[in-house]
């Protein structure tokens, strides 16, 4: 019998939402790490910007919705020509919500579900379709959140499609049967744009009932997001909480 | 689409509170905090307007987490209204 073969470490991510907040700090630690980098926003920021113009080479970024199916498949393309085969993807674009489920409009509803769960899981078919036949294995890293384990109000829907990322990610990594080492990241709450709608006794509430008395930062999913598309951990098809405790 | 006037939607009020035992006062600087009236409570409100008007009255968190005291409540039901 042959030997497992290890994943290797990533060379070329693919980040969607990476021109602000966690996508962003994700970026700049991908980049830091010497891999190349593609990714995309519905529109593209002055720090991605700076970034891609210091690194050229190892940066490709481009506005896009990532509901935009056709446009997701030529983007992989695309980056591809422009850095080489794409071994590695991180979900983490999505949109927040912060509405009863009661007085959330179908409409709205719907979007989330389309944003969140929907088209990353279309566009990791697409990333996994790539990868598959350019180099063969590779990582894929969804970020959740929290909410999809523990209860929050005026989150359902966005949960919902949390937890079926969560989901998708133990089944996808038993289907890649070690192609592929898939795992989440299930960060708390924290200051971005995310929780901002959140109000301030809110969030210094959640913050007084966190052990580690702060809120998440990007700063402390980095290095978690990092291991997983670095690393030798043979973790694979893990939910990995990131809250300061505030769940335990 | 026709609206309901704040002093219906007063009385709608004092409905979803009477059903719970409790009484709305007149004076609309009253705080719900004071009254018991709680988030949904409001949920409720919306819900008999909107059966009224039989249209949706959506709405995000934020704004609900500014009410606080009854003439707040009538003000944001009447802005739902006027928006929807």
């Amino acid at each position: 019998m042959s030997e497992p073969t290890v994943i290797p470490a990533a060379s070329c991510v693919l980040i969607t939402g990476g021109t602000k907040g966690l996508g962003l700090q994700i970026v700049r630690d991908t980049l830091a790490q010497g891999a190349k980098v593609a990714t995309f926003s519905r529109s593209l920021t002055p720090e991605i910007e700076q970034l891609r113009s210091e690194h050229p080479e190892r940066l490709y970024a481009d506005s896009l919705d990532i509901n935009d199916e056709a446009g997701g498949k030529a983007f992989i393309k695309a980056a591809a020509d422009a850095l080489g085969p794409i071994d590695s993807l991180v979900n983490n674009a999505a949109i927040g919500q912060d509405s009863m489920h009661l007085h959330t409009s179908p409409d709205r509803i719907a979007q989330i579900i389309q944003t969140n769960l929907t088209a990353p899981l279309v566009l990791t078919r697409q990333f996994i379709r790539h990868a598959m036949s350019k180099v063969g294995r590779g990582r894929i890293v969804n970020v959740t959140s929290i909410c999809a384990q523990r209860g929050y109000s005026g989150l359902v829907a966005y949960s919902a499609t949390k937890g079926g990322l969560d989901s998708a990610t133990r089944t996808l990594a038993r289907e890649m049967h070690g192609r592929f080492l898939v795992n989440s990241v299930a960060p708390g709450f924290f200051a971005s744009e995310m929780s901002s709608v959140l109000g301030t006794e809110q969030l210094s509430t959640i913050s007084r009932r966190t052990p580690s008395g702060r809120l998440v930062t990007p700063a402390n999913i980095a290095p978690i997001v990092r291991g997983l598309l670095f690393d030798d951990t043979n973790m694979n098809g893990q939910v990995i909480v990131v809250d300061g405790g505030g769940s335990i | 689409m026709t609206t309901l006037s704040r002093d219906q939607v007063r009385e709608m009020m004092g409905e979803v509170l009477a059903a719970q035992g409790k009484e709305l006062p007149a004076n609309d600087d009253a705080q719900l905090s004071e009254i018991g009236f709680r988030s949904l409570d409001f949920s409720e409100l919306a819900l008999r307007v909107e059966d009224e008007l039989d249209t949706e009255l959506n709405f995000d968190a934020p704004g609900l987490r500014s009410i606080e005291t009854v003439g707040d409540v009538l003000t944001f039901i009447d802005q739902l209204q006027q928006a929807s």
